[in-house]
């Protein structure tokens, strides 16, 4: 459960409400598999990684970039049951897809950094904070199932 | 270990940010006490709530040692060597920092540099401070 006031919840959702989910998405998997390349190593069968280009461009980063962050979006729904919310997405991502959690974390870092692109000087330091407790919720929520 | 792109981006970067170190880098404190309290604990001289003058001071002579470190990013242990005694007998930082401190800096570029801020520059930029953070930590043990 990630603890938010009143005003960093306000924040959240209010900048969220002006986001691209898609094209945000599709940027921050891409930057990730460019900034952490080793993450790349869950994605062998999108065929063209081979420099920062070919990864931006690669459309299947891109349609699993905007999956994984309409996911997050309806995350964000339900702040106050982060773990309930996630429990299934939790079991997959340990049993079927052996994703170690420290890349959740480096996801979420990679999505603030994007936002704070996006929204440069209104991404000011209560809103950045803000996001890091959401993402950093998001990412346990997404480790609580592993065994 | 860095490519001669890499050097590129890291000196592109650095251009914009030299002759403007002390409001960078009061941002960048500003950013990480507000995002990640817990790393006030290294900072009690500056005060329980930090004022901009305090940030300002201590944030230029941060980002003045980040000069350093572009400077001479061949050899980065030699440049760094009183800053990683510092770290290692003074300030014991634990490491685990260090990535904060990473985060808030690529939070701080993406914002002001938004459309300019390529995967490239956050690439460079993320693995030179990496870089820069093992030195520091070099010494510790």
């Amino acid at each position: 459960m990630v603890h938010l006031s009143a005003e960093e919840k306000e924040a959240v959702l209010g900048l969220w409400g002006k986001v691209n989910v898609d094209e945000v998405g599709g940027e921050a998997l891409g930057r990730l598999l460019v900034v952490y390349p080793w993450t790349q190593r869950f994605f062998e069968s999108f065929g063209d990684l081979s420099s920062a280009d070919a990864v931006i461009g690669n459309p299947k980063v891109k349609a699993h970039g905007k999956k994984v962050l309409q996911s997050f979006s309806d995350g964000l729904k339900h702040l106050d049951n982060l773990k309930g919310t996630f429990a299934k997405l939790s079991e997959l991502h340990c049993d079927q897809l052996h994703v170690d959690p420290e890349n959740f974390r480096l996801l979420g870092n990679v999505i603030v950094v994007v936002l704070a692109r996006h929204f440069g000087k209104d991404f000011n330091p209560d809103v950045q904070a803000a996001f890091q407790k959401v993402v950093a919720g998001v990412a346990n929520a997404l480790a609580h199932k592993y065994h | 270990m860095l490519s001669a792109q890499e050097r590129v981006h890291i000196a592109q970067v650095w251009d914009l940010i030299a002759g403007h170190e002390a409001p960078f880098g009061a941002e960048l404190l500003l950013r990480l006490f507000t995002a990640y309290p817990s790393t006030k604990t290294y900072f009690r001289h500056l005060g329980d709530s930090p004022d901009q003058a305090r940030l300002l001071s201590h944030g230029r002579r941060l980002l003045e040692a980040v000069g350093v470190a572009v400077q001479h990013v061949d050899n980065l242990r030699a440049a760094l060597s009183p800053l990683a005694d510092l770290h290692a007998h003074v300030l014991c930082v634990d490491p685990t920092n260090f990535p904060l401190l990473i985060q808030c800096f690529q939070v701080v570029l993406a914002s002001h540099l938004q459309g300019e801020f390529t995967v490239e520059m956050q690439a460079a930029w993320d693995k030179f401070l990496m870089g820069v953070a093992v030195v520091l930590t070099e010494k510790y043990r």
